[in-house]
């Protein structure tokens, strides 16, 4: 028998940037805040001082600060008629876990995606015509506009210390930035990070290929600094140890160094790690939530928190997962096409060439986690045609690497036995004289692509596994082919002595290799119930104070990586509660 | 003589050498502490942040601060933090203490450094 606890005002639900968003900003406004986070706790002073942190083996190959999938995990399959497996060990995506979430380990890349995503269906229609749009592809608008959404864009960006350069401000376009992207009102906080010789090669070819590169925008600090909220930053030493793992110089804009200490010195906040909440309490109604059930993983001890007001604010799949757990909402039918809990998930896609320049020396080593020069030209200029090549969505192409840690950058020409005394000449040949051009694409949804609970395997507290159905389908293998026909033409022209070309991913999608921790959808944001989980707001339609967070809100995926917007909604969202909700605890958006 | 010419030319230089120090930034130091403090506090009894608090560091053997945990490297050194040792440091710190865990890549500029001492002493006093 769970032990009840006293009510307070907010539950979080996991504390990485969206729970702690919320964290600081409703324990400010005089609510009583508690998060549950089912990981460690952590602090940069503990956790990621050197030299621990920059253990490859540790953190990158056996994932130290993330999910442990023997707790808990998805199975996969790639369509209906197949019977899904569990994922065993990470691979292709790799939730957070423990405090600062992937917040922590993330690389920092911060966009701002705009109604080019936003109003998706609404543009695609208007522009080609429905037909354009193919039946079983279930884009929607997301009933947010990027004019609403742009000052939280500023906040986010100002909180986490992002360096790059505008493109576009309040209409004027800037030399040097992104001259497709949303109108911004302010420059970035901080200047792009000094670029190296791969960024400056690559944005060299990219001009004369007659395309608009740009510093990609980083939560990387490239100089000291001090945030809105008072928090500092040092500069980035561009050490290559960014992505999974914690920052040693407090450079990386990451909820442990910002949001989460902030809320930790107000006394309206507490913070109860090796919490695992089991489930979403809702009252006889079902119209309201009530708190959750949570366990101590520590000791196994179960407790029930009553709350006014419940924030999902895990990762995005286990957002959903704890939803279909909860039976708040109705889980989505891919038969029937009937419920939304569960729909809409999407991944992203990728095309990578690798460069090899004889004689050239690239210093891979000195990398960050946002040292790539991107452009969009295939991607926010809604001037190029998709028509012909008969896709929707678009990709991002960056040339440049994040990283040359020892274990895993390891570039060797295509035919380079995989191991023994020629491999070992090769790697020492090429280690230092190789770059990289590489493609992010945008997955658009699909009928069935989705979550729900699965009905074989259970997790370690006995509640059933959720259920990942996945695959590419034509339109992403279109896209893809047309990325890597723009890397290939770009790679050429630089001349390398040799090259390894980009090659589209047309087989179907495996789960063991890396790709992207970029999963969406699940719980999400639209116009009305039919159509999705949650409001603009991020409010569920079903229980007006349970609030969902996070990319699972996304209604499709974008090529951009997706904190900005992320962390833009967590502040939108807190302001919506503090101004709005508050006073009048209620649908903020009338059904 | 000749020896006495060459000790004023030295004291010269010294006075240079010091005038050149009070001549320094303070305010400019203070700005480029900033490079440091994400890490690093000053005040008085503050907490250790990723770095040790740097209260009363002129004079102090090196690695002694309580509650925090220092590298062997720093540990061994030996070191009891004059100016110019903290120059040195500041300039390079892996070359003036190898395998130390500080993760800043040194301030090669000898103004900067000046500057960035001024103020520290000044703060630190």
């Amino acid at each position: 028998m769970a032990k009840k606890l006293p009510e307070v005002d907010v539950v979080l639900v996991g504390l990485g940037w969206t729970g702690g968003i919320l964290a600081k900003e409703l324990s400010e406004a005089g609510l009583k805040v508690v998060a549950l986070e089912r990981g460690a706790p952590r602090t940069p002073q503990e956790d990621f001082s050197l030299p621990r942190i920059r253990d490859e083996l540790r953190f990158s190959s056996r994932n130290d600060l993330t999910q442990n999938t023997q707790r808990d995990t998805l199975t996969i399959r790639n369509n209906p008629s197949q019977d899904a497996l569990p994922m065993r060990r990470l691979g292709s995506f790799l939730p957070g876990e423990g405090v600062g979430g992937a917040g922590a380990h993330w690389n920092g890349v911060t966009w701002r995606w705009n109604d080019t995503e936003f109003k998706i269906r609404s543009r695609y229609e208007e522009r080609y015509g429905k037909k354009f749009i193919p039946e079983d592809m279930t884009i929607q608008d997301w009933g947010i506009t990027y004019a609403e959404l742009e000052p939280y864009y500023e906040k986010f960006e100002r909180t986490a210390a992002v360096s790059g350069k505008a493109g576009n401000l309040r209409g004027r376009i800037e030399n040097g930035g992104n001259p497709f992207e949303g109108a911004r009102n302010s420059e970035y906080p901080l200047p792009p990070l000094n670029q190296s010789l791969a960024c400056d090669m690559f944005t060299a070819a990219a001009k004369d290929n007659g395309y608009h590169p740009f510093p990609r925008p980083v939560a990387n600090a490239s100089r000291a600094y001090t945030n809105p909220d008072g928090s500092k930053f040092g500069p980035c030493e561009y050490c290559g140890f960014c992505e999974r793992f914690g920052c040693e110089a407090n450079a990386k804009g990451s909820p442990l160094i910002t949001v989460i200490p902030i809320a930790m010195r107000n006394p309206n906040f507490e913070l109860r790690t090796h919490s695992w909440v089991t489930k979403v309490l809702k009252d006889p109604s079902g119209k309201k939530v009530t708190g959750v059930t949570y366990t101590n993983t520590l000791n196994g001890e179960e407790y029930e928190q009553p709350a006014g007001m419940v924030a999902l604010t895990a990762y995005a799949i286990n957002n959903v997962h704890l939803m279909l757990l909860s039976g708040i909402g109705k889980p989505y039918d891919p038969v029937a096409q009937t419920g939304v809990v569960g729909k809409n998930y999407c991944y992203q896609t990728g095309a990578a060439a690798t460069l090899f320049f004889e004689g050239r020396q690239f210093n891979p080593f000195m990398g960050t986690g946002g040292l790539n020069v991107g452009m969009d030209d295939f991607h926010y200029d809604w001037n190029f045609d998709r028509a012909p090549h008969g896709f929707i969505g678009g990709y991002n192409v960056a040339g440049g690497m994040t990283h040359g840690r020892p274990i895993s950058y390891r570039p060797l020409p295509a035919g380079t036995p995989q191991w023994g005394k020629e491999w070992k000449a090769a790697s020492a040949k090429w280690y230092n004289s190789a770059m990289i051009i590489s493609s992010s694409g945008s997955v658009m949804a699909n009928r069935y692509n989705y979550f729900e609970l699965d009905p074989n395997y259970r997790n370690v507290f006995g509640a059933p596994l959720m259920r990942m159905t996945f695959d590419y389908k034509a339109n992403e293998h279109r896209m893809g082919e047309h990325a890597a026909n723009v890397i290939n033409r770009i790679a050429k022209s630089m001349n390398p002595t040799l090259m390894n070309p980009a090659t589209a991913r047309t087989e179907p999608w495996s789960v063991v290799p890396y790709q992207s921790t970029h999963n969406t959808g699940g719980t999400i944001m639209g116009t009305n119930p039919g159509n999705s989980v949650v409001n603009k707001y991020c409010q569920s339609w079903d229980c007006h104070n349970l609030f969902v967070l996070g990319a699972g809100v996304f209604p499709h995926n974008s090529a951009y990586n997706p904190t900005g917007p992320v962390g833009a909604l967590a502040y939108w969202t807190a302001d919506a509660i503090k101004n709005r909700y508050l006073k009048n605890q209620a649908p903020l958006v009338s059904a | 003589m000749q020896g006495m010419q060459s000790k004023i030319v030295l004291a010269a230089a010294l006075l240079a050498l010091a005038g050149g120090v009070n001549a320094a930034d303070v305010k400019r130091g203070q700005k480029l502490f900033e490079e440091c403090a994400a890490c690093h506090t000053h005040e008085r009894g503050a907490q250790n942040g990723v770095g040790p608090n740097l209260f009363g560091v002129v004079g102090r053997k090196a690695g002694e601060v309580d509650e925090f945990r220092y590298s062997p490297a720093m540990k061994r050194s030996g070191i009891v933090w004059s100016e110019q040792d903290l120059d040195a440091y500041i300039a390079d710190p892996q070359a003036k203490v190898p395998a130390n865990r500080m993760p800043f890549s040194g301030m090669p500029d000898a103004r900067d450094r000046a500057d960035l001492l001024a103020y520290l002493l000044s703060a630190l006093k």
